[in-house]
């Protein structure tokens, strides 16, 4: 019975408090005001929105290309460093936000620190290098924000299988592309999801490192979001662009959920 | 642990003499020209290029928070040429009274959102674990469903609700804003450690005639602790670190930290930036190290499962 009481509670909490997620569009308007969303067809928000899926994709995929190398190298060849690499990788997770973003602000910028050593080599004169406020430093600066969250899950699936199927393909007389293609990624398959929907979720709806590594043409839905709320513009509108940003990262998010409850992993995070 | 050991170890020579068979088959079997082909797969099994990207990428990770780090000590304003060690960014950090209001209360939201959410995150994890199947399903939904949702879209929506309420923003709104995020995060981790638990002890506890609470105090709790300890530190960095969600939830107030940062960036870069994000890092860190080792003392881990089980991202 004590289950029954203490489990309901903090539940009824969550979804209490979830629910104010769902209410977003409908609870400030009270009542059916589609009108709220009529403007975000103009093409300025739908280049945004473009804008942000493909900064997110770009970001994914760069995620996949170097974090897989990653994983695999930490699984197969880490050996007792296995430990000290990983931890090493999500180390730079717990540093504050903020604090990564500043030290690429601070690497990229027009004062930075690699400006400062372009002109030391003997560049003198010459206009700093337009590094930042440019889309790849936007990019640049998202992989670094959420490449450990594609690392982690293909290393607890590569880590759980072990090495035995690898060699075992190899036994075989696969060829080392072979034995990849037809072995390794196959069984990594469900953390090779799990990082994608982990890094393309959180990357589509972020908005400081635009903000701070991006000028204004590199702004993300984020940032369109925050100029309503926090610039004092009409709050129904901004409801209505975070309502879209939902709507769309909906698909993704459900298509997952689907693949979990066929059996792949459900990862938690 | 002496059992898989034992087991591991039968295994591998199980493993080796059938690599000797093997071997001997190939060495009938194969064509010469396979000693041709073994020779390129053994140099092909450690690419170069693997760890070409490795040092890439750790290079990637780490130079921009060392940049951060060094600078932090630098004798002159440039963020560009170091010109000597100096203390002096930390002396005019001592004297930012405006930063060291927002340190403060950032510490107050922390500590709150920890508090709570360890308490209500324990209970929903014990809930979710030894409910009635119909009940866990709906709930393991809701559990990952704001983890899994744009942090933005959860911090607007905690706005609009408080709002609608008619609440001031302020800290408390923050608070709440982060115990929201903060209770699936606890219930996540202690959940694995629930699951791995052996109801067996929790029966035993109550043949020998304890009841429903006392087996849960006596018996589950002890086991518990050092997860619960750990899930706490982490949230308590979490919370403190969290930009996101305070931005959109602080009002008028004192700003918690990441906020007061976020605005000192846009204002310009300033070696006292780097200051400041250099003790949050040593802090951040510290904390997080702590909690793992906690979080090993709460079960017999290896290193790398109690990191990805802490970051959440343990297959389950």
């Amino acid at each position: 019975m004590w289950l029954v009481v203490l489990f309901v509670v903090p539940v009824g909490f969550v979804v209490a408090v979830s629910f104010g997620t769902v209410n977003i569009v409908g609870a400030p308007v009270y009542g059916w005001h589609p009108s709220n969303y009529t403007p975000i067809f103009q093409s300025i928000y739908l280049t945004v929105l473009l804008r942000s899926l493909a900064f997110a994709l770009a970001t994914t995929v760069i995620c996949i290309l170097f974090g897989y190398p990653v994983a695999y190298f930490v699984v197969r060849f880490g050996g007792r460093y296995k430990g000290l690499l990983l931890g090493l990788v999500i180390l730079p997770w717990f540093v504050d936000y903020l604090v990564r973003i500043y030290g690429w602000v601070s690497l990229l910028g027009d004062q930075g620190f690699l400006n400062g050593l372009l002109h030391t080599i003997g560049m003198p004169g010459s206009p700093p290098l337009r590094l930042i406020n440019t889309p790849y430093a936007v990019i640049g600066g998202l992989t670094y924000d959420y490449l450990p969250f594609m690392i982690l899950p293909i290393f607890a699936v590569l880590g759980q299988v072990g090495d035995a199927l690898i060699e075992a393909g190899k036994d075989l007389y696969g060829t080392p592309a072979q034995t990849f293609f037809r072995v390794t990624l196959p069984i990594s398959r469900p953390g090779l999801m799990a990082g994608c929907v982990l890094v393309f979720l959180p990357t589509a709806g972020d908005f400081a490192t635009a903000q701070l590594l991006g000028g204004p043409n590199s702004y993300m839905m984020g940032n369109l979001i925050d100029s309503v709320f926090e610039g004092g513009g009409y709050w129904p509108f901004g409801a209505a662009l975070t309502g879209l940003v939902l709507a769309v990262l909906f698909v993704p998010m459900l298509l997952y959920v689907r693949y979990a409850l066929r059996g792949g992993a459900v990862l938690s995070e | 642990m002496s059992e898989a050991d034992s087991i591991d170890r039968a295994a591998a020579t199980a493993t080796a003499e059938r690599q000797e068979v093997g071997a001997e088959a190939a060495v009938a079997v194969r064509p010469p020209s396979s000693r041709l082909a073994r020779h390129r797969r053994s140099r092909l099994d450690r690419p170069r290029f693997l760890y070409v990207v490795m040092a890439f990428v750790f290079i990637f990770l780490f130079a921009p928070i060392t940049l951060v780090a060094v600078f932090s000590l630098n004798a002159t304003h440039s963020l560009a040429t170091f010109s000597g060690f100096s203390p002096r960014w930390y002396e005019q950090l001592i004297h930012n009274s405006a930063l060291l209001s927002s340190l403060l209360v950032s510490l107050q939201i922390a500590a709150a959102t920890t508090a709570v959410s360890v308490v209500l995150g324990t209970l929903l994890a014990l809930g979710v674990v030894r409910a009635e199947r119909r009940w866990t399903r709906p709930a393991q939904t809701v559990m990952v469903w704001p983890l899994l949702n744009p942090e933005i879209a959860t911090a607007v929506g905690s706005l609009l609700f408080f709002t609608q309420f008619g609440l001031t923003l302020s800290a408390t709104t923050v608070t709440l804003a982060h115990i929201t995020w903060a209770i699936p995060y606890v219930a996540l981790i202690l959940r694995a450690r629930i699951t791995g638990l052996d109801p067996a002890m929790e029966d035993g506890a109550r043949d020998l005639g304890a009841t429903d609470l006392g087996a849960l105090r006596l018996v589950v709790m002890p086991l518990l602790w050092p997860t619960i300890a750990a899930s706490g530190l982490l949230i308590f960095v979490m919370s403190f670190d969290d930009f996101v969600t305070s931005y959109f939830t602080s009002g008028a107030g004192v700003p918690p930290l990441p906020v007061a940062i976020y605005s000192m960036i846009k204002h310009g870069v300033s070696p006292e930036i780097n200051a400041v994000g250099t003790l949050m890092m040593i802090f951040s860190v510290g904390t997080v190290l702590l909690a793992l080792g906690l979080f090993r003392l709460g079960r017999a881990a290896t290193k790398e499962q109690a990191m990805l089980d802490l970051t959440g991202s343990g297959v389950t």
